[in-house]
């Protein structure tokens, strides 16, 4: 062992690691932030906007990305997985892949004449799939660090040896293939996890023609349509013929609280489906919103103010009764069949775009992210957590905050990094 | 020392100077969608170089060009391509139910209904097709509407539809820095290109690269081809003189079983594809491909009869498309007596385009063989 340490690990550059990381920071304690994107921000930079004060996603996240990045205690590690972690509290030795970027960081200024040269087409993954970016490209417009990554699985020259077009095109001289896939050994006292979480596929659930339908989207999807940074440059149209929609059905539960998918509540959804119908009638005040909900969970500070303004000012209909089926008339106009659950009156209504509030599910990876940690997930793969020591881990030493222990919105996500950062410094300060 | 990068030298000495390019412009369509603008279609439409100097050495026209071969294996295993006329899921006959496009269309208009079908869904914004500018001339155009498609309808024998076109219609490329991700980017990637095999043959090979301009290509509709006809004044003058007509008189041209020349007084020639040989360019003469093996779906008229096209749906994506089309009404499906009626004519179909995929691949083999023992072509184009 390298000894006692007083350096912290944390897993994750979202949010609630993000937030970690800075707290940490500030406390005069080094940090590892480990992201294995190409840039910090992880979900809540894909957000448009964010409940319940409706502020823009990135503008409340910038500041602290560019915090992180500059930080003298916090050393970023974008592109990089935990691969193995031996020790115990206070004295863990991580062994950390730093992923080969083929950018020099140091010389890449992201003026973008790479990608403009770049001829790969591929589905961007941080918007949806919706738009197209090259095999050499900025993971998002806002993200730190601000410099360009090569996507090996598409970059012709990494895999077919042919190309070379960026390496000719950049000024700066920062296309390096020669980078290599480094093991870097980091020493610390104590490790949080912010790994986030993955989304549910409704395609899976057929009632609802998701992928079948061009009008059936997700609700992040939905996110980046109404993004002014987004694919559509914010004009929230529909996929199938690019006409704005002025009847949006929001469906609520999808892959939640199912007994054939996700038995737990996502806990944000009643939420973020209110913001998303809101922010669509300040786009065009012609919307009409329906939310077609079980339970409206809106417990969290201002949160039942929220949804009343959304149903008193914003054109929403809450409706309460699970979706049945969704269909397709000859416009391709999705009709939500559904049971009013007050009247117990099957019905249907057609709209011009439908919105799935798809389920928050741990992140396919967990799994191998437990073992090499040595900590116990739940029954849902969550990091399993104490009620009464809610940010601790089944190991000492290991802390868990946000979406990685259950699903969480922003606020909630960034008290407990808060409180895991605390407990970390805790640990290594004994 | 690695092994030097392959490029639009080594494709002008394997592949130009041997005669053997089949101008479908995948090089010059590359080249300029990706702004890089090295090349062009020059004199007869070879490719040629424009400023050599500006040319990246990047290799990727050499693996997209359909007379080399680093892509086959990949293209093959994708599509599930197997010998003798590739993949394909169903062969059916059918027809247009528009009567306009019927008496403006080769075979059944079965082309021109799909793409309408595509179009008037939304599931496409514009289709690549080629349209007559004079007798015997065509030029690559996008058609967007209804109309445009219905000028462009009818087949295309004198083989100038270039994949230039997509690359110089591409034209959206947004720079990544720009924060506005336009509209088009998202919007205009939707179209359909109706081509010959060796055009289709191109556009999946830049698919399975994964480049612009091919990722705007959705859908595939790949023409049946023994050979296309370059009716320069050299050709014309041969073939007049052949066949004792005047090509002025000649009102449409078609391939089935042979070539069929109808003329305006009501008169058709027959004449055996061996005789009009001669006209064919000599690229067409090396290809293997008569059904046109890679396309998502491939049509013509042989085996039909007349007001019928032939069709082969290959890809899931073909599938979904004659399918909705077939729902929607845009086509209808050739009438049989019965289930049995059916199953021996689509035999008879099948044999036919299988006859003339070997008959096209032994002429390749041939051809090529007579190549590499230094005999040149009758007639250089």
């Amino acid at each position: 062992m390298a000894g006692k340490s007083e350096a912290v690990l944390v897993i994750g550059g979202g949010i609630a690691g993000i937030q970690a990381a800075l707290d940490l920071g500030d406390m005069g304690i080094k940090v590892h932030l480990v992201e294995k994107k190409p840039a910090i921000g992880g979900r809540m930079a894909q957000l448009d906007k964010t409940f319940p004060t409706n502020d823009c996603s990135i503008c409340i996240l910038a500041p602290k990305l560019a915090d992180c990045f500059r930080h003298p205690n916090i050393a970023l590690h974008t592109l990089s997985e935990v691969k193995e972690v031996t020790g115990q509290i206070g004295d863990f030795l991580v062994r950390l892949r730093r992923n080969a970027r083929f950018v020099d960081e140091e010389k890449c200024v992201n003026c973008g004449d790479c990608a403009a040269k770049c001829p790969v087409k591929v589905p961007d993954e941080f918007d949806m799939g919706l738009r197209r970016r090259e095999a050499i490209y900025p993971y998002y417009l806002q993200g730190v660090p601000s410099v360009m990554a090569i996507d090996r699985e598409h970059c012709l020259y990494l895999t077919r040896d042919v190309c070379r077009i960026c390496e000719r095109f950049c000024t700066r001289e920062a296309i390096d293939f020669e980078q290599k896939d480094t093991d870097v050994m980091v020493n610390v006292g104590a490790i949080i996890i912010a790994t986030g979480f993955d989304l549910y596929d409704p395609s899976g659930i057929l009632q609802y023609g998701y992928k079948r339908y061009r009008n059936v989207i997700t609700s992040l999807e939905y996110e980046r349509l109404i993004c002014a940074s987004g694919p559509t440059g914010g004009h929230l149209v529909r996929p199938s013929d690019n006409k704005p929609a002025e009847k949006i059905a929001f469906v609520q539960c999808v892959g939640s609280r199912d007994f054939k998918n996700n038995r737990y509540c996502s806990s944000v959804c009643c939420m973020h489906a209110t913001k998303e119908a809101m922010l669509a009638y300040e786009h065009d005040p012609r919307v009409k919103s329906y939310i077609f909900y079980m339970d409206l969970r809106a417990a969290g500070k201002g949160f039942q103010e929220y949804i009343a303004r959304g149903e008193r000012d914003y054109n929403i209909s809450y409706i309460r009764g699970r979706a049945a089926k969704i269909t397709e008339d000859h416009d391709e106009n999705p009709i939500v069949w559904y049971e009013e659950a007050e009247s117990s009156k099957t019905n249907k209504i057609a709209v011009e775009l439908a919105v799935l509030a798809t389920s928050l599910m741990p992140r396919s990876d967990a799994v191998d992210l437990s073992e090499i940690l040595g900590v116990e997930l739940d029954e849902y793969n969550f990091f399993k957590t104490d009620p009464l020591s809610p940010l601790d881990t089944t190991r000492p030493g290991i802390f868990a905050c946000g979406c990685c222990r259950e699903p969480t919105d922003i606020p909630e996500s960034v008290a407990q990094a808060s409180g895991a950062a605390a407990r970390a410094a805790e640990a290594v300060s004994r | 020392m690695e092994e030097e990068t392959k490029t639009f030298k080594d494709l002008e000495r394997e592949v130009v100077k041997r005669g053997i390019c089949g101008k479908c412009g995948g090089c010059v369509c590359f080249c300029s969608a990706g702004e890089l603008n090295a090349l062009e279609m020059g004199e007869n439409d070879i490719p040629r170089y424009i400023n050599e100097d500006s040319c990246q050495k990047c290799g990727i026209c050499y693996l997209i060009c359909p007379q080399t071969d680093a892509l086959d294996v990949e293209l093959q295993k994708k599509l599930g391509w197997g010998p003798p006329i590739g993949y394909y899921q169903r062969i059916t006959s059918a027809q247009t139910t528009d009567d306009k496009i019927r008496e403006i269309c080769t075979d059944g208009g079965v082309v021109t209904s799909l793409l309408l079908y595509l179009l008037e869904r939304n599931l496409i914004n514009g289709a690549i097709v080629s349209k007559k500018t004079e007798r015997f001339a065509r030029r690559a155009t996008v058609a967007r509407t209804r109309q445009e498609l219905i000028e462009a309808a009818g087949s295309m024998f004198s083989g100038s539809l270039h994949l230039e076109e997509l690359g110089g219609r591409y034209t959206t490329y947004t720079p990544i820095l720009s924060t506005i991700k336009s509209l088009e980017e998202r919007y205009l990637h939707d179209i359909a290109v109706v081509g010959t095999p060796c055009q289709i043959n191109a556009i999946r090979k830049m698919q399975c690269l994964g480049i612009i301009p091919a990722h705007l290509v959705k859908y595939t509709i790949g023409l049946f081809c023994i050979e296309n006809f370059s009716f320069d004044d050299v050709a014309r003058e041969m073939l007049e003189k052949k066949l004792d007509i005047n090509l002025d008189e000649i009102v449409k041209l078609n391939i089935k079983d042979d070539f069929i020349i109808t003329l305006t007084k009501d008169v058709t020639i027959h004449v055996p594809l061996e005789e009009v040989h001669e006209v064919a360019r000599p690229a067409c003469l090396t290809c293997r491909d008569f059904s046109n093996e890679y396309a998502d779906i491939s049509v013509g008229g042989l085996g039909s009869p007349d007001g019928h096209t032939t069709v082969l749906i290959r890809t899931n994506v073909g599938t979904s498309v004659y399918d909705g089309a077939l729902r929607k009404g845009y086509i209808r499906e050739r009438i049989f007596e019965d289930a049995e009626e059916r199953r021996v004519e689509k035999t008879k179909i099948l044999a036919k385009i299988v006859s003339f995929a070997r008959r096209k691949k032994r002429r390749s083999e041939e051809r090529l063989s007579a190549l590499a023992r230094g005999e040149g072509f009758g007639r250089k184009v």
